[in-house]
């Protein structure tokens, strides 16, 4: 899996670090430092609580354009 | 997010894994001990064998967790860590020593036998308490550390 730079700059946009996003959603920091870095592949549910807290959409976070 | 268990969805894929890789190392292992005593192999007598292969494949499985940072869920703050310990380590003590003094007042064991591992026993409850707690404390802190520098943001 590729680095999920989207999610990075979507929540440096939002000015919110690792650790604030990790417990706004309810998860541990290494949770989103692994999704992140694309070590983590989170459910639909992680997903979308993340999309909330970062007012975006799960395509704008998530999709990955086939290359 | 989080589970019944209190840690969070990677945690508990973490620790479904290594819980699967452990249980086949428990049965690989009681496999080769089972060989090993079908070859007239006796390493340590019975039950000495398998207590130390279940202890040793348990302390694997806790060092993984550990290690994977799956031992402790996100928690939103530390709970005076010190007076916990204080309780687990009062209680575990308690408990081997209410379980001593029951199995000698009944006869279960020999009294001298009883006496005899007392001591170590206490010991050992009172240091796995105290082990476990502190390790259940730092986890928790190093977890819950606040990173606001700039590798985090």
């Amino acid at each position: 899996m590729s680095k999920n730079l989207k999610m990075k700059s979507a929540r440096a946009a939002k000015d919110l670090s690792q650790q604030e996003l990790a417990k706004a959603v309810g998860v541990t920091r290494q949770t989103i430092g692994a999704i992140e870095s694309g070590d983590y592949n989170p459910t639909i549910r992680l997903c979308l609580a993340i999309c909330h807290i970062l007012d975006k959409t799960l395509d704008e976070i998530f999709w990955e354009d086939e290359q | 997010m989080k589970e019944k268990n209190g840690l969070d969805e990677m945690q508990q894929e973490r620790k479904n894994r290594i819980g699967n890789q452990s249980f086949l190392l428990l049965m690989y292992l009681l496999l080769i001990d089972g060989g090993l005593y079908g070859f007239g192999l006796r390493w340590i007598e019975y039950p000495g064998n398998i207590m130390l292969i279940i202890s040793l494949v348990s302390g694997i499985y806790v060092v993984r967790l550990i290690r994977n940072q799956a031992y402790v869920g996100p928690r939103p703050e530390i709970q005076r860590p010190v007076r916990r310990i204080f309780v687990m380590v009062f209680l575990a003590v308690a408990v081997a020593m209410a379980a001593m003094g029951v199995m000698a007042f009944l006869g279960a064991v020999e009294v001298k036998a009883v006496k005899d591992m007392t001591a170590p026993l206490l010991v050992i409850t009172s240091l796995s308490a105290l082990t476990v707690a502190g390790l259940t404390g730092f986890i928790i802190k190093r977890q819950n550390k606040d990173h606001e520098g700039r590798e985090f943001r």
